[in-house]
């Protein structure tokens, strides 16, 4: 987003609360209707997409200045998309954007990011990852059964996350992959894909980490580039071309799994006679719909009638990876899916991205509250997802809450329905870790 | 801190900790409004989107909080505004010495009534929320132009609120029973049935007693300006249709199953003459779940969820004088019943259907008035738009005020300061079967243009004036002191009525009446009491 589009958008909320909402004609009952994690947990409407766009135009005007309070409403969100999926239903807002581009404009002015968020954004530039966890250690994840082959054209991008606190993600992936027949390769040197510092606003940082990653990549002969992750996967996909062009492909695993069930190379044998219903991570979901480029021209109509020749492209996050994993876990014999009410494009966040987990805990613990509300009363006894943010946070609030929902990567249940015992994944997982 | 420190607490104390709030980041946001561009340069002010900064934001969660609150202001003398879902520079205070109180934390549906077709909701359940609720019973509820994201609870109790389905639903002062209201010196009021000292329930809005309707509303709402509404009972409607409303695909391009008993028709009656006749007659038989005019444009619009899309439509905009009508039914016979009336109005008239024969709208067109959703697409072409018009009459006396605003409004067509719809863009609908009219005239203009605000605001006060010369009512926008001293004269001098009612309900001036009226002076400049 250029200043141009920038200030021509900061002055054009209609603040008509839409984006509070989930898309008007898809809600479905009282209780799950609302999209924002901000505004369900804080009230005041200055904490929703709309309101923060208003901040925006404020800041700008020098109605406001950079103050804690500030810092504090614009962080306090997950970044998770949803306010600008309820918006674009007939809006050409981009509140997710001009609120990315609000805290690149407060880092600069010294008002973000948050004290935690600076303490991780500090240890990926000393260590490489945000847990400051030694650089060293970070393949102590691979358990030694693991076949890897370093000629591949295979990469398996681990990630932070699965590399030092979410392992049992990482070894199911490598695991599967083994079963498949897929080779591949690990990074010698992996670093963080930069997710979490971008959505904070801390552009020089993020575009350091980008650099090394792609550096790294493109110096091997690498063709597809594979992720568990739904964060860096994002990040990847989306981000990274909008400075920097690569020539690989890269693939979420449900992306590649679901290929690989649907080609017979991976075959789902074993019964898992269980209940789940599934959680669309935003990463993975709506924010992982890519920029179309557009080169076209905004042409003046009429007076203060303007029109895109061609048309211009609206990401509305439609494009998202929303039926590899629900094709993943219907081919699963035995395996009953109970949808949420809020699923795909207008999913409910787990409340964990964009720096909140980090420096709002408990605003992130409240949102995944809410959200295993909504997949209780599916009457899953499973709640699956695809992304280390939120299965960590989702198991975290599973804890705090008591709930009696258990937790699954979805990669666990391709285990489990490959007819490896997920108890001794889990527990190898203890043990590497 | 704005407020004292001792004031402060006093309001956090009524309404708990993290629920007052008074700084700058948060106030500030309170203070910017859809249009407010608009109305400050009315008032000789600067043209931005904000109005003055309310001195603090409050969120109380119970009609008790909030009474404990308006005490509270009655006692430091501050002015208060409440809002619902917000939408609007109504919601905005008029005085540097307002607080906003934001109902949002009061937002529980407390009663469905389904065999006595009523229920009772608090001020931030949506629309939309309400109407999925009453779904699972068959029902439907009355929804403003405004959109699915608004109160009802606001709609009933204090706005005009004209919808594209009031020919089955009506409009909103016709929807409220029973009423919770926190009057402006504290006290509550509950009118209707759940007024009774012996069982008191919501099922009535106008008894035992007389009725207080007219003063708690009138026709177009106190926005705020005579105390805080807490809790409503509106009436409920059959669904038109059935419930199941099967959704497919991706946002913004969903598919849906079109329900099996429901039909679009669109004709082209040619001129506002024909338009007037036709529309009574379909009205007449008391068949249609939506009946609208709209110019071409206008139907343009509604099909459309983008500008590039709607410019697509050239086809549809061609028609001089549109008929848009929905029948829906819930069983088959009542289906064929109300196709056959159509047929016959249709041949009677030598009317041609265009849909499915020139034009196949999308299936979520029929979500989206099913969900009615069809006012928020009146943004779509410049991202500002509002309405001048908003007369509630007759149909001929609605087409009479829409003919005679086009000349004024092509003028700022010609000055660029409003978007080219030639003059003729209007909407009106029947409210509950033909049993009237509503017409208002939507305006596309760009809120980021100083020219186009300012001449967006010039025509408005043209409208006015127009409709105060040639006798067509009160429209939309007389708010405030300056539009109804300026109308109330001409009209058995209802301004000093009004002026009374305030006087006498608020006698403190405690609830912003910037939107409403503020009470009398005296000659030294004091409230009169």
């Amino acid at each position: 987003m250029d200043e141009e589009e920038y200030e021509r958008m900061i002055q054009r909320c209609l603040r008509c609360s839409i984006c509070k909402w989930v898309p008007q004609i898809q809600v479905k009952s009282q209780k799950y209707a609302t999209i924002c994690p901000a505004m369900d947990e804080y009230n005041f409407h200055t904490y929703s997409g709309g309101g923060k766009i208003i901040l925006a135009l404020s800041y700008h005007l020098g109605r406001i200045g950079p103050s804690d309070e500030l810092r504090d409403i614009v962080y306090k969100c997950t970044e998770c998309g949803g306010c600008a999926v309820s918006c674009k239903f007939l809006n050409t807002l981009e509140p997710l954007e001009i609120m990315c581009e609000f805290r690149e404009r407060l880092v600069k002015d010294g008002c973000g990011p948050m004290p935690a968020q600076q303490k991780y954004i500090e240890a990926v530039k000393k260590v490489n990852n945000p847990y400051n966890e030694p650089h060293e250690s970070r393949k102590e994840w691979l358990p030694k059964d693991i076949q890897t082959d370093p000629n591949s054209k295979v990469l398996f991008y681990v990630g932070c996350t699965a590399s030092y606190r979410r392992k049992e993600m990482a070894i199911a992936t490598a695991r599967i992959l083994n079963a498949a027949g897929i080779k591949f390769r690990l990074l010698e040197d992996e670093t963080c894909c930069g997710s979490p510092i971008l959505r904070t606003g801390v552009k020089d940082a993020f575009l350091e980490s980008m650099n090394k990653n792609l550096d790294a990549i493109e110096a091997l002969d690498v063709d597809t580039v594979v992720f568990t992750c739904a964060g860096c996967y994002d990040t990847f996909k989306v981000d990274y071309p909008l400075h920097r062009k690569y020539n690989f492909e890269v693939k979420h695993t449900v992306e590649l799994f679901d290929e690989l069930i649907q080609d017979g190379k991976l075959k789902l044998t074993t019964e898992v006679p269980l209940t789940v219903t599934y959680h669309d991570p935003c990463h993975l979901g709506r924010n992982a719909e890519r920029y179309e480029e557009w080169d076209g021209d905004v042409v003046e109509l009429m007076p203060l009638v303007n029109i895109n020749i061609p048309k211009k492209p609206k990401r509305c996050g439609a494009e998202g990876v929303y039926d590899p994993p629900r094709n993943i876990l219907k081919s699963i014999s035995g395996l009953k899916l109970n949808e949420m009410e809020r699923i795909m494009e207008y999913s409910y966040c787990c409340g964990a991205g964009a720096g909140v987990k980090s420096a709002f805990p408990e605003f992130a613990l409240k949102t995944a509250q809410i959200r295993l509300d909504e997949a209780e009363d599916t009457g899953a006894e499973i709640l699956v997802s695809a992304c280390p943010f939120c299965s960590t946070n989702l198991q975290d609030a599973i804890k705090e809450k008591g709930s009696k929902l258990q937790f699954y990567d979805i990669n666990e249940l391709i285990l489990m329905a490959l007819g490896m015992d997920i108890k001794k994944v889990k527990e190898k997982a203890a043990e590497v870790a | 801190m704005v407020l004292e420190e001792d004031t402060f607490k006093e309001f956090e104390k009524a309404v708990g900790v993290g629920n007052v709030n008074d700084g700058e980041v948060i106030t500030d946001a309170y203070a910017y409004n859809w249009c407010m561009e608009m109305f400050n340069y009315m008032d000789g002010k600067e043209p931005l989107p904000y109005s003055s900064r309310p001195k603090a934001v409050i969120l109380p969660s119970s009609t008790e909080e909030v009474q404990k609150v308006v005490k509270l202001c009655n006692k430091y003398g501050i002015q208060v505004k409440a809002q619902s879902t917000g939408l609007g520079p109504w919601n905005c205070v008029s005085s540097n010495n307002s607080i906003v109180v934001d109902l949002r934390r009061m937002n529980k549906i407390v009663k469905i009534d389904e065999k006595n077709l009523y229920c009772v909701v608090e001020p931030y359940v949506s629309g939309a929320q309400l109407q999925a609720e009453i779904m699972k019973y068959g029902l439907n509820c009355h929804m403003p132009g405004a959109g699915p994201q608004v109160s009802p609870l606001a709609s009933a109790t204090s706005m005009n609120g004209p919808g594209f389905t009031s020919p089955s639903t009506g409009h909103s002062s016709r929807n409220v029973l029973g009423v919770e209201w926190v009057l402006p010196d504290g006290e509550i009021m509950r009118l209707g049935s759940w007024g009774m000292k012996n069982n008191p329930d919501w099922f009535n809005g106008d008894g035992p007693g007389p009725s207080l309707r007219g003063i708690m509303r009138g026709w177009a709402g106190a926005k705020s300006g005579l105390g805080i509404f807490t809790r409503v009972a509106v009436k409920l409607f059959p669904y038109p249709c059935s419930t199941d409303f099967e959704l497919s695909g991706h946002s913004p391009n969903y598919d849906f199953k079109i329900p099996d008993f429901m039909r679009l028709y669109v004709m082209d009656c040619k001129n506002f003459k024909r338009l007037d006749e036709i529309i009574i007659q379909v009205e007449k038989e008391e068949i249609s779940f939506m009946c609208s005019y709209l110019s071409g444009l206008a139907v343009m619009a509604i099909f459309a969820n983008s500008f590039e899309q709607m410019m697509e439509l050239m086809a549809v905009g061609g028609m001089k004088a549109p008929l848009v009508v929905i029948i829906a039914a819930r069983t088959k016979r009542e289906f064929e019943y109300k196709q056959k009336v159509m047929d016959y109005i249709l041949e009677k008239n030598k009317l041609a259907n265009i849909i499915g024969k020139q034009y196949t709208p999308y299936p979520v067109f029929y979500a989206e008035a099913l969900r009615s959703n069809l006012g928020l697409h009146g943004f779509i072409a410049t991202g500002g738009f509002q309405s001048t018009l908003g007369q509630c009459d007759t149909a001929k006396m609605c087409l009479n005020s829409a003919t005679l605003n086009v000349p004024a409004k092509q003028l700022f067509i010609k000055k660029g300061a409003v978007a080219n719809d030639f003059g003729e863009g209007v909407w009106m609908t029947s409210y509950e079967s033909g049993h009237y009219f509503h017409a208002e005239s939507p305006t596309m203009f760009d809120q980021t243009n100083k020219h186009s605000v300012k001449g967006t605001a010039q025509y408005f006060e043209r409208s006015n004036e127009i409709g105060l010369v040639k006798h067509l009512g009160a429209p939309f926008f007389v708010e405030g002191d300056r539009w109804h001293d300026m109308f109330g004269p001409h009209m058995h001098n209802y301004h000093l009525w009004l002026r009374k009612i305030k006087e006498a309900f608020d006698p403190n001036n405690i609830a912003d009446g910037g939107f409403y009226i503020t009470p009398g002076k005296d000659k030294k400049g004091a409230l009169k009491k």
